[in-house]
């Protein structure tokens, strides 16, 4: 039930973002397409296939995302603050753990950087992608093997950060997001611990048994937000003011309302549809380096 | 006419609390937390920054001694900087932040003329130590810059919750929360430029 209206609503803000981004700023985050977007169109087919398959090893096994992008031109924008929006718009890394790398090619400005994750400064330090940029990728760029900086970068990235995380620990939080409550379970908690809690409390007190119930159950739901805080008081208001009836009429204590069990809902907490890649929810400080050829 | 009230009493402590919750003091509240957050990341790059600061002068009076100004220049502009103490409380007070602001433009002017200088002195520019400072104090640089534009988009959403209807009267009565400074490109660009100072 919440999800048919968030996901619309989750649309729209994307939408906003990607609106907001594309008029200000002149140069457009294009689409993770793949672990490899390659929009100059230098790599030849063989190396961005065993190139995909070594980052997609790589995160199976650690659950690091790695990504290559080569642009053909930055068009004006500085690199640092474009590759830095490019990490953020694409989230690689996990969520929590924020464990991505972007290795951002751009060809017409003959400039190389290396975006670090949050998660991934501690190993992959500035240093170190200095280091990378400056002993693996430019000498065999300014040798003109573009392909074989490429590859050999992405290797030396990978063995950096080998070590840091281990697949098992983050990637069964990689629906993290999913594990939380969804507003619809906040509403049903609301309304169960408002419904008990407004019996409980008020024993005897019947007018007062609503009020406090329904009170309870609005701040409970609250968590989620301001309107289903208000929904859950308002069931948990109706539903103890049922049973207020049925107590009036049948007797001490009657017809305990069934009425509480409202429809279970779908499932909570999908994951992403399998095939594509997509980030998964890491952020960016700016650590990394900058290099040229 | 006792349940009558009960319903109605219950619509209206209802409604009560939805209003309480949109005067937005659990917003505040968080928007205030997650500024102070952001804060804590500036001060910690700019920190970062001064760290390395020591290593990059003796590096540099290795080669080249006799850039005595520029080189004081940077020890000074690092003594000025890391002199200022900014906690989340003098952030409310503009005339603090502004000093704090200042005094951290300065060191970066001190640097980029420090590091411009060492353009001139092909074996400082070779050297391996010096090649790793630099790539340190750039990352450090871009970082800074990066927990900046965080800070500034948190102080604008914060300070729009004070300002804005309704939640500027909670802001006002209830919590006393005033509009906090924030960076400014023009001030940055002002400071930015070497002071016609001599130092002997």
């Amino acid at each position: 039930m919440s999800r048919v209206w968030r996901e619309p609503a989750r649309l729209m803000v994307f939408l906003g973002v990607m609106f907001a981004a594309a008029s200000a700023w002149p140069l457009d985050v294009p689409p993770l397409t793949g672990r490899v977007v390659d929009l100059a169109h230098i790599l030849p087919p063989d190396v961005a296939t065993s190139l995909t398959h070594d980052l997609e090893a790589h995160e199976t096994k650690t659950s690091n995302q790695v990504s290559v992008l080569i642009l053909p031109s930055l068009e004006g924008e500085p690199l640092e603050s474009f590759s830095h929006r490019v990490g953020t718009t694409w989230k690689l890394g996990h969520k929590g753990t924020d464990n991505g790398v972007l290795l951002l090619i751009a060809l017409r400005e003959r400039k190389v950087r290396i975006e670090v994750g949050y998660g991934l400064e501690g190993t992959l330090t500035d240093l170190r992608s200095a280091h990378i940029i400056r002993q693996e990728i430019v000498p065999r760029f300014r040798s003109g093997d573009l392909p074989g900086g490429i590859a050999a970068g992405v290797q030396a990235i990978l063995d950096t950060i080998e070590g840091t995380y281990k697949a098992e620990e983050v990637l069964p939080g990689h629906d993290r997001s999913g594990q939380e409550p969804t507003a619809f379970e906040y509403v049903i908690i609301g309304i169960v611990v408002g419904t008990l809690a407004g019996i409980v409390l008020s024993h005897g007190l019947q007018r007062t048994r609503a009020l406090i119930g329904s009170l309870l159950a609005f701040l409970v739901a609250q968590f989620a937000s301001v309107g289903l805080g208000l929904a859950a008081a308002g069931i948990t208001a109706f539903l103890l003011w049922l049973m207020l009836q049925a107590n009036r009429s049948g007797g001490r204590r009657g017809g305990r309302g069934d009425g509480i069990v409202i429809g279970p809902g779908e499932g909570f907490g999908g994951s992403f549809g399998g095939g594509g890649f997509s980030g998964g929810g890491g952020s960016f400080g700016g650590g990394g380096a900058s290099g040229g050829w | 006419m006792g349940r009558r009230i009960s319903v109605f009493t219950t619509i209206a402590i209802t409604v009560l609390f939805v209003g309480l919750s949109g005067c937005g003091y659990n917003e505040l509240q968080g928007l205030d937390e997650d500024t102070k957050a952001a804060w804590s990341e500036v001060v910690n790059q700019y920190q970062r920054r001064a760290d390395l600061i020591p290593n990059l002068v003796a590096t540099v009076k290795g080669y080249a001694a006799h850039e005595k100004d520029t080189l004081e220049w940077v020890v000074q502009a690092r003594a000025q900087a890391t002199g200022i103490q900014v906690t989340p409380e003098t952030l409310k007070d503009p005339a603090a932040f502004e000093q704090f602001q200042k005094a951290q433009a300065g060191l970066t002017s001190a640097l980029g003329r420090l590091i411009a200088i060492a353009e001139n002195y092909p074996n400082l520019k070779a050297d391996q130590n010096f090649r790793d400072l630099q790539s340190q104090l750039e990352g450090t640089e871009n970082r800074i810059a990066v927990a900046r534009k965080r800070y500034i988009e948190k102080v604008a959403e914060y300070n729009k919750g004070v300002r804005y209807f309704p939640t500027n009267l909670t802001a006002k009565f209830l919590l006393h929360m005033e509009e906090k400074p924030n960076f400014t490109v023009a001030d940055e660009k002002a400071v930015a430029k070497p002071p016609e100072v001599k130092f002997n």
